[in-house]
């Protein structure tokens, strides 16, 4: 397993400490369907990953995972309210169109939303446009601009002024350090390379 | 995400080879969802591969609507053709003989040697005709239940359809939740839509318009050639997309003579279809072209109550596939179906080709198809 490959499953161990024996979860911008597996193996959930790409969902038949290709905000809007007990969007929001909407349809859809994103403020992730001015190209960011898909990354900071501004309460964090792997409680927005939330709409 | 798994290995593939049909014949009198009753039933079938010995490895494969029970091998040595599935069914193919006991039956209704408007009624040693009682897919699915039986199964591996197969598949998962371990619903639908009905009564019209039809009363050898062929040239257009006939014909001219009659045929599209309408006449039945388009426009999976309250009996892990080109069967009403399994908190999967050859996708050998109905029988 490649270095990032191990990265990416820096979420897998702390959503499964979150998630509840049983619970209904639904991940958008499931990929190959590997958390979705984990969360099967370790919580027996009943879960169902969404993706636009068919191999994606081509992996997540390979893996036993329902999967849904298409759309997320169609997908969603086709659920009644509190169908989920968790929505999972795992650095998968950075991809959207109106990130405040999809999100607040997660928070319809489920009981809880987890959100788990590379920290833009990460001073690693800053250096690049501090010092020259340019595309961040590092081990998390590994595509030159011309090769890279458009992608709205934001900071630790900018999603929790999100959340207050929304009135959603954030009832989980997890901030780990550049190595993905470590907590990090000093600074985060500084200091943290990736983060991982629970949250739930107010009312 | 921009993660990435190594290319499969596709098995060595083999053939089925030679394979015959056999009549299963039920001499209880069948009963038909709108209460009308046939004497007998029979229905032809084929198998692949072996049952084993805890009779749990068969997958019933549902036929579409001008297709028959002859989906894998060849008949003879002469035969050219092979089974309208044939790249789907075989030793290390998606539906592995070596694994699996395959069985295709021709479709109550049909006129491949199930019983049907074209088949003879024991009772009066006639054709029945318009006789035949309304036939509805849940029909459909009843008859296949009781030769299923016949082989001492009580639970199938799996049911794979496509078209009106995917339909008889869905049906089975609401039939029978207990028979039915898996099932793929390729390129169909929960309900037809206005336009794959008007499709429908054209074609239907045009074989009820020609004098020969005789109100469904014509002799086998003398039946409305003519309008069944038009029905089937429209339909045909229905199965393949824009692009795919572009490519395939485009403007091309059958050849540059142009002393021939005005209206002979000109273009390769032309030419194309009728031999289409053509070659379909001499197998196919017009009533049963009737009966079973009617089945089809009938068939309604938001009645009586909605989708969901339809659905929510189904137990088995479902995969439904929707092909971007396809027109008649659009991927939105594939798509429905998953939505509403989903909602129900059901075990189902959608997943979507990007494919030119329109509603006929599913017939067309692609590596993508292919592997997901591999893995999903797998699982």
């Amino acid at each position: 397993m490649s270095p990032i490959d191990k990265k990416r499953q820096a979420d897998l161990q702390i959503i499964a400490r979150w998630v509840q024996s049983g619970e209904r979860v639904l991940d958008l911008g499931c990929g190959r369907g590997v958390l979705l597996e984990y969360l099967k193996q370790k919580k027996s959930i009943y879960g169902v990953g969404v993706d636009i790409d068919f191999d994606k969902i081509l992996s997540c038949v390979k893996r036993g995972v329902p999967a849904y290709q298409g759309d997320i905000r169609s997908i969603l809007a086709t659920f009644p309210d509190g169908s989920f007990d968790r929505v999972i969007f795992s650095r998968t929001i950075e991809q959207l169109d109106d990130p405040d909407a999809v999100i607040a349809e997660g928070l319809r859809v489920g009981r809880r939303v987890t959100v788990g994103f590379v920290n833009r403020g990460f001073w690693v992730n800053r250096m690049n446009a501090f010092l020259k001015g340019c595309h961040t190209i590092n081990e998390v960011y590994t595509k030159p601009w011309y090769e890279s898909a458009p992608s709205n990354q934001f900071s630790i900071s900018e999603f929790e002024s999100f959340c207050h501004a929304q009135k959603i309460i954030i009832e989980n964090r997890v901030c780990l350090a550049g190595d993905w792997r470590s907590e990090c409680a000093l600074l985060p927005n500084l200091l943290a390379g990736y983060a991982i939330y629970d949250i739930a709409s107010s009312d | 995400m921009n993660d990435s798994e190594p290319a499969p290995l596709i098995p060595e593939e083999g053939e089925v080879g030679f394979v015959d049909f056999q009549d299963f014949v039920s001499a209880e009198p069948f009963r038909f969802v709108s209460g009308g009753t046939i004497p007998e039933l029979r229905l032809r079938y084929e198998t692949y591969g072996h049952l084993n010995a805890a009779k749990d490895n068969a997958i019933l494969i549902c036929h579409a609507l001008s297709g028959d029970h002859h989906c894998a091998g060849v008949h003879g040595i002469e035969e050219r053709k092979q089974g309208w599935w044939n790249f789907m069914v075989g030793p290390g193919k998606p539906i592995d003989t070596t694994r699996y006991f395959v069985i295709c039956s021709n479709v109550l209704g049909g006129c491949q040697g199930s019983s049907g408007p074209g088949s003879i009624n024991p009772e009066t040693g006639k054709r029945y005709q318009l006789d035949f009682p309304k036939l509805t897919v849940q029909d459909m699915v009843q008859a296949q239940s009781l030769l299923i039986d016949s082989f001492g199964v009580d639970r199938l591996h799996a049911v794979i359809g496509g078209s009106m197969g995917g339909m008889q598949t869905l049906q089975w998962a609401i039939d029978f939740p207990d028979r039915v371990g898996r099932y793929i619903a390729l390129a169909s639908g929960a309900r037809h839509t206005a336009q794959a009905i008007a499709f429908n009564d054209t074609g239907r019209q045009a074989i009820i318009s020609d004098p020969a039809w005789k109100q469904g009363a014509y002799d086998p050898d003398q039946g409305p050639d003519q309008g069944l062929a038009v029905a089937r040239m429209m339909a045909h257009i229905t199965y393949l997309s824009d692009v795919g006939m572009e490519s395939k014909f485009g403007r091309r001219r059958r050849n540059a003579d142009e002393s021939k009659e005005h209206f002979d045929v000109e273009f390769e599209v032309e030419s194309y279809l009728r031999y289409q309408g053509a070659s379909f006449v001499s197998r196919f039945d017009a009533n049963t072209y009737l009966y079973l388009t009617k089945a089809l426009d009938r068939f309604d999976l938001h009645s009586p109550d909605s989708l969901d309250a339809t659905l929510s009996v189904v137990t088995a892990p479902g995969l439904v596939v929707g092909f971007t080109s396809d027109w008649l069967y659009p991927p939105q009403g594939n798509r429905e179906i998953v939505e509403a399994l989903l909602r129900l908190g059901k075990d189902a999967t959608y997943a979507e080709l990007a494919m030119d050859f329109g509603h006929d996708s599913f017939l067309v050998r692609a590596p993508k198809l292919y592997e997901l109905i591999h893995h999903f029988l797998a699982r």
